[in-house]
């Protein structure tokens, strides 16, 4: 059994800094920052301590979209933007030596049981007692937006993977030669989720990845997940729910419809749409 | 011991395994191979295993073709095919055609029409089960299997890479460059690379692949790589494809035209276009605009422009070259879209592995296919390839032996030292030898005979797997010598035992002069692959590969000035200069100034461009000009270009002028007749001439003779006939007529080489001409007489002159006869077809469907060619080509006619006024000879003309004899009035006729006095041919054009033919039903291996007397 208490969320890249600032209306009918979304996700989990990792200067921003959280936030700052891994090793120390829950600040989760998706995630990974990462079945011609593991199910359970290999936004062709997992459907894969629970080791091989990268070039985390898959056990669980990009295209449209469509404004919403649909110019 | 070869299919050990069939067969009975036969086709309907179902089918094929029809207590001579399962056949329904001939067999008994017919379907399935298994194969290979699911633009995953999205401050893209040399087969693998070997037989499949530069000796100043493609972005929403060598550019708009591979000279890029995954395979047949494929892909508003160049280097080199040009199209391809991990530089093992497989997917899209060592240049240097056992996890496990894909086992410095590699560069002399000839029938044959495990054959290829482990060794040693030794052993060793027709009478030539030449310093000729007189190696030594070169060019040339009327040359020879390659593909990025293509890509594009409204020029194609124009002074490489571009836009007439004088001339010299030409132009474009229009009325009885109508001549005849024709041979009373005026359009797909020159196979250890072979069996016979046998060959413009030049050139092959050649009188200009004609042919009469892809590519073609035959005029003479290629003769009938007129029958009887019997046959009726019971036969009947024909099987189409409306005649094909007639006709006709020449001038009106009055003659000949119908054919004629490139296009033309004189009422017409091997007409390069293995060969041999 592992004790996690502290959340890292990565919000430092150039084109992504202001995406949790936006505002939406969640499943509870009140409007709120894409960030207090994320916010709330953690703290369902069970998770008090959070770090974001931000872009210097985004500080008073980000503190006044997390409204009555700012409080509990640690800001890190990612001095300048070198890639997604990098931003996450900036938590190194926030993070010390224990395991830790990790969000993506540009994605917005609905859950498809009572339990939000970061605590199932928490939950497996305190009874797996090692790293895991949330992954979700996707299509093929959707795998290059994302990170993608390769791996064999876990004897006895329909929703675990041992993570052999992490490729980051592969193409279908390396996917097919690298990526196939047994038992998923044709021209599916596991994509990464945006939600992990990571041990200590990742800030090493970040460290250790960071130290052969060369001057202008990104750090990346999918080659250090792969490292970690190699070092120690380190699994996927298929959520019971859905990720929603609001960095795509009507990608925040898109989770904003699904935030009401599973909350309490779900009648409304659905005449409004049948009227909209009804009476649509053009 | 009883037959059993099922055991022979589905043993584990190796000595039964490996037995061969034709062995097992000749010590069986008639009933015991009727019944193996039962079971075998049992045997393969439930079987699951995809090989022991092809050895089966083919064992079965095997059975029907060359087993059975030798034992005649089990096969009646005469019989008939159901024509429902000859459509089946047709439509590709191979089981059910051969469930309905199997029933036909059980209901009438099994004839040799119906063994042909059986074995046919069985041959067909057993390959169409090979193809789709490769098919399948292909699209399950880990990789590619995606691009079959991607069905609409929407799902495309592909991105193209930002490095070539970003311009530069000169608003110009980047242009990615792909570099790939060409490969050439150390070993000549026996043909093991073809995917049916490797899949069932991975031990045995290995090759010594190197991968090369080239360069054509005397016209380029270093090898470099050969195949280069290029890829980058466009500021229009096209598919903006490229071919510097064809001189063909285009932009494709339409998902649909992409897939449409024969539309243009583009099939190539487009099969790399699809393979690469830019236009996955799985959106053919979608609606969509390519513009929203290209927009997900690049970006909106823009598109991709790919092109090609091969560096003129001639097609049918054996090296290759548009299988690496596919491979790098399609890597440069998948750079650009992140489907290698690298943009530039070279591939890793498992990219180069996939780019391998795509090669195939797009061969196979393009409806061509070569061989799984191929794609050899994306790999570097020197590789042994060898065939993969199947293992779980592999697609092909519990389906096949073997993998698609093979090994590459890269031999680096240490297994061959660089000193080594320089040795066989300074040693060996590649050429192209100038012959382009289709090498897909001997594709067949291997695989055939490797199924068949046909003794020679196996014991063959055993001994080349030895050979390859010899070259290695002695490669490894440094020992090019023996090298050379060992690939020479291979060539006439194994490969000729496997397939003899890999080997030509020009291959057989230079190598003796080279021995001649060179002596000891000649070390070995190495045959590069497919067949030989393409792409060839000659080993010598390295202090005389200056001369050697220089000898092979002067010798080649002047070869193929003595054979270029006998054999395909689709060029003049070259000399290559050769280096390894050690780098494999490779791809550059460049940008800005160094952004440019090669310069021949400007000389093609720019006076496209400068005809263009400037203000409608993209910024890029503003910021290349002007690149161009700086560097067009500077650069050493794009010196020339300002001299090209003025040439391409003011073009110099002087060629077509030059061909038109030319063509002109020729008609006027052999007689062109252009009344005659206008009247039937003027028939074919008003509808009352044409395919349909050849068909006797539909209420014409047309049914099978009665056994009376024939004489059965098959069974030895009687001593009384046989010393009648003796005696008339011995009397001198006889002369063969042998008609050569045609070019034998099937014979090599309309290349226009003179038949009767054709070296078309090896007998009594020689290569043979069919003048050769007709001119030996009069020999023979002319000796048995006791007696010199004038022997005629009429010819045509076409023909005339090369044989005139071969028989000087050859002082009569020693014929002792009086040999007289029959010039042709009678000549039309070919005709640009009528397009009612060209949809009659395609699509009201019965042709074989193709595999899907091939169907594909047909239907492409066919509407090319209409709009063709639209765009350049129906009815129009066509005289786009070569004067020769324009004019036709016109029909058989004018060949014998044409002796009354041209002189040469007067001449015979002035010499041979006791001469009474003429034999005429077809330049390809190999086994027509002055047989003296037939002759006897004929004496005796009194008949005016006796024609020969044979019992039908499934393969003989075109008529045959009939009674029509009651009367006996033979009938031709084009006059049927519907296809299923000719399935109710027993018999076939030859084309052999015995006349009796005074009834024959009688038929005329003419007696042999009157044969000096010009005047009476012609008017006699214009009278009888009044009373022929005239036939409207389609034939196809080839277009060579660049280096090496060939198209075919169908032409109309008219005949009358000599088989009508049986329709004659006045003419007394017999017929002789006569051995298959006497009868059987050579009309098809692919009929040899059969027809030498069914006996027939040496049934001719058996009549032959090459004065040796």
């Amino acid at each position: 059994m592992i004790t996690i208490n502290k959340a890292v969320v990565t919000a430092a890249a150039p084109r992504q800094r202001t995406l949790p600032l936006q505002t939406l209306v969640d499943r509870d009918g009140a409007t709120k920052s894409a960030l207090v979304i994320i916010l709330e996700e953690i703290l369902a989990a069970g998770v008090q301590e959070i770090g974001v990792v931000i872009a210097p200067g985004d500080q008073a921003a980000y503190a006044d979209a997390a409204g009555d959280y700012a409080g509990r936030l640690t800001f890190i700052e990612q001095a300048e933007p070198r890639g997604y891994g990098h931003a996450l090793w900036q938590a190194r120390e926030f993070v010390g030596t224990e395991p830790f829950l990790h969000l993506v600040s540009d994605h917005l989760y609905v859950s498809a049981t009572e339990k939000g998706c970061a605590r199932q995630l928490v939950e497996t990974a305190r009874e797996t007692a090692c790293a895991i990462s949330a992954v979700q079945a996707t299509r093929e011609s959707q795998i290059g937006l994302y990170g993608t593991i390769g791996g064999r199910p876990v004897p006895g359970f329909t929703n675990r993977y041992d993570i052999e290999c992490v490729q980051e936004k592969p193409t279908p062709t390396l996917a097919e030669q690298t990526l196939a997992v047994p038992g998923m459907r044709a021209g599916h894969y596991l994509c990464l989720f945006g939600m992990h629970v990571l041990t200590p080791l990742i800030m090493t091989l970040l460290e250790e990845e960071w130290a052969k990268t060369a001057a202008g070039q990104n750090l990346q985390l999918s080659p250090a997940l792969s490292q970690l898959a190699a070092r120690e056990q380190y699994l996927a669980v298929l959520m019971q729910g859905h990720r929603y990009n609001i960095g795509l295209k009507y990608g925040l449209f898109m989770a904003q419809w699904a935030l009401a469509l599973c909350g309490a404004d779900r009648e409304t919403i659905l005449a409004d749409l049948v009227e909209l649909l009804a009476t649509r110019p053009g | 011991m009883p037959l059993d070869l099922i055991q022979c299919i589905t043993a584990d050990e190796h000595d039964l395994r490996n037995q061969s069939i034709d062995a097992l067969c000749q010590a069986a009975t008639g009933a015991e191979l009727l019944a193996e036969t039962e079971r075998l086709d049992q045997f393969w309907r439930r079987s699951d295993n995809l090989y022991a179902r092809v050895r089966a089918l083919f064992f079965l094929y095997a059975i029907h073709r060359f087993h059975l029809p030798h034992r005649p207590e089990q096969v009646a001579g005469r019989g008939r095919t159901p024509y429902v399962g000859y459509r089946h056949l047709l439509a590709r329904r191979f089981e059910e055609a051969i469930d309905h001939f199997r029933h036909a067999a059980r209901q009438d008994g099994l004839s040799d029409n119906l063994a042909s017919a059986l074995a046919t379907a069985y041959h067909l399935l057993a390959f169409q089960t090979l193809a789709n298994q490769v098919r399948r194969s292909v699209r399950s290979v880990a990789g590619n299997q995606w691009m079959f699911r991607v069905g609409h633009p929407s799902d495309h995953p592909l991105r193209l890479r930002p490095e070539l999205r970003q311009t530069g401050p000169d608003q110009t893209y980047p242009l990615l460059h792909e570099t790939t040399p060409v490969r050439m087969d150390l070993s000549h693998s026996a043909w093991s690379d073809i995917f049916f070997l490797g899949m069932d037989y991975p031990e045995g499949a290995r090759v010594l692949n190197v991968s090369i530069d080239l360069g054509v000796r005397g016209r380029d100043q270093a090898p470099r790589p050969p195949v280069e493609a290029y890829l980058r972005v466009i500021d229009e929403p096209v598919l903006r494809l490229t071919s510097i060598d064809l001189g063909t550019t285009a932009d494709v708009q339409h998902l649909h035209e992409v897939f449409d591979f024969a539309r243009d000279y583009l099939g190539l890029l487009k099969a790399a276009v699809i393979a690469a995954g830019l236009v996955p395979p799985g959106l053919e047949g979608g609606e969509q605009p390519l513009r929203d494929v290209l927009e997900k892909l690049v970006g909106s508003g823009q598109g991709l422009e790919l092109v090609s160049q091969v560096n003129d280097i001639p097609k049918g080199s054996r090296l290759a070259v548009s299988t690496n040009l596919l491979a790098a199209l399609i890597a440069v391809a998948m750079r650009a879209t992140g489907q290698t991990a690298s943009l530039t530089g070279p591939l890793s093992e498992s990219e180069r592995r996939l780019v391998a497989a795509r090669a195939i997917l797009g061969e196979w899209l393009a409806g061509s296919g070569g061989g799984w060592q191929d794609s050899g240049g994306v790999w570097p240097g020197i590789k042994l390839i060898q065939g993969e056992r199947a293992q779980p996890g592999d697609p092909e496990y519990g389906i096949s032996r073997g993998c698609l894909l093979p090994r590459h086992t890269w031999l680096g410095h240490d297994a061959v030292s660089p000193a080594v590699r320089d040795r066989l560069q300074q040693s060996l002399v590649l050429v192209h030898g100038g012959m382009a000839q289709n090498v897909g029938p001997i594709l067949e044959m291997v695989t055939e005979k490797y199924l068949l495990r046909t003794e020679p054959e196996w014991t063959g290829r055993q001994r080349a797997i030895d050979l390859l482990d010899t070259i290695l060794t002695h490669l490894q040693q440094g020992d090019i010598r023996a090298l050379g030794e060992a690939t020479t052993a291979n060539f006439y060793g194994p490969i000729q035992t496997i397939i003899p027709w890999a080997h030509t009478a020009y291959t057989e030539s230079l190598i003796q002069a080279m021995q001649q030449a060179f002596h000891t310093d000649f070390w070995g000729f190495w045959m590069l692959g497919g067949m030989s007189g393409g792409g060839m190696g000659f080993m010598v030594d390295p202090a005389r590969q200056t001369a050697a070169k220089d000898f092979l060019q002067q010798t080649m040339t002047r070869l193929k000035g003595e054979l270029q009327h006998a054999l395909p040359f689709a060029m003049d020879p070259v000399v290559y200069d050769f280096a390894i390659n050690e780098n494999g593909t490779h791809a550059t990025l460049h940008s800005g100034r160094d952004a440019l293509f090669p310069p021949a890509y400007y000389a093609m594009m720019v006076p496209r461009w400068l005809r263009m409204d400037p203000r409608t020029l993209t910024r890029t194609r503003r910021a290349e000009l002007r690149y161009i124009g700086d560097i067009s002074t500077r650069r050493t490489d794009f010196k020339g270009l300002v001299n090209q571009l003025f040439e391409r836009m003011l073009p110099d007439r002087g060629a077509a002028d030059d061909r038109q004088e030319s063509l002109r001339e020729l008609m006027h010299r052999v007689g062109f007749d252009p009344e005659q030409q206008e009247a039937i132009r003027r028939d074919l474009r008003s509808g009352l001439l044409g395919l349909a229009q050849n068909r006797l009325p539909a209420t014409t009885v047309i049914e099978d003779v009665e056994p009376t109508d024939v004489i059965d001549c098959r069974q030895p005849a009687a001593a009384a006939l046989a010393e009648c024709g003796s005696q008339a041979l011995r009397n001198g009373e006889v002369a063969v007529i042998t008609l050569a005026a045609g070019t034998g359009s099937r014979w090599t797909q309309g290349a226009g080489v003179v038949k009767a020159l054709h070296p078309f196979c090896s007998l009594q250890g020689r290569h043979c001409s069919f003048i050769e072979t007709h001119l030996a069996k009069s020999r023979r016979q002319a000796r048995a007489a006791g007696t010199a046998i004038p022997h005629i060959f009429t010819t045509s413009y076409l023909t005339h002159d090369p044989i005139a030049a071969h028989l000087a050139r050859v002082e009569n092959h020693g014929y002792d006869g009086p040999l007289y050649l029959s010039p042709g009188r009678s000549v039309g200009v070919r005709m640009i077809p009528m397009m009612r004609d060209l949809r009659f042919l395609w699509e009201e009469t019965a042709h074989q469907q193709l595999d899907e892809q091939a169907e594909k590519m047909r239907a492409s073609v066919q509407a090319a060619l209409l709009n063709w035959a639209q765009e350049s005029g129906e009815g129009r003479d066509y005289t786009d080509n070569t004067p020769l290629q324009c004019l036709h003769p016109v029909g058989h009938w004018y060949e014998p006619a044409n002796l009354l007129r041209n002189g040469v029958l007067r001449a015979l009887l002035q010499a041979r006024p006791q001469c009474k019997w003429l034999l005429l046959h077809n330049i390809d009726t190999v086994g027509a000879d002055l047989d003296p019971a037939l002759l006897g036969q004929h004496i005796t009947s009194g008949a005016a003309l006796s024609f020969e024909v044979i019992a039908r099987r499934i393969e003989d189409l075109g008529g045959g004899l009939a009674r029509v409306n009651g009367r006996p005649r033979i009938v031709e094909g084009l006059a049927l009035p519907r296809e299923d007639i000719e399935f109710r006709l027993s018999f076939y006709n030859s084309m052999t006729t015995w006349i009796d020449l005074d009834q024959w001038l009688a038929l005329f009106g003419l007696t042999r006095d009157q044969l000096d009055d010009e005047a009476t003659v012609s008017a006699a000949i214009r009278q009888l041919g009044a009373t022929i119908p005239s036939y409207i054919t389609i034939k196809d004629v080839k277009k060579r054009w660049g280096h090496g490139h060939e198209d075919v296009f169908p032409v109309s033309q008219y005949e009358k033919l000599w088989s009508d004189m049986t329709a004659l009422p006045e003419a007394n017409c017999r017929f002789l039903v006569v051995p298959r091997p006497r009868g059987q007409q050579l009309k098809d390069q692919a009929q040899l291996d059969g027809w030498l293995r069914d006996g027939s060969a040496a049934w001719v041999e058996e009549r032959c007397d090459f004065n040796d």
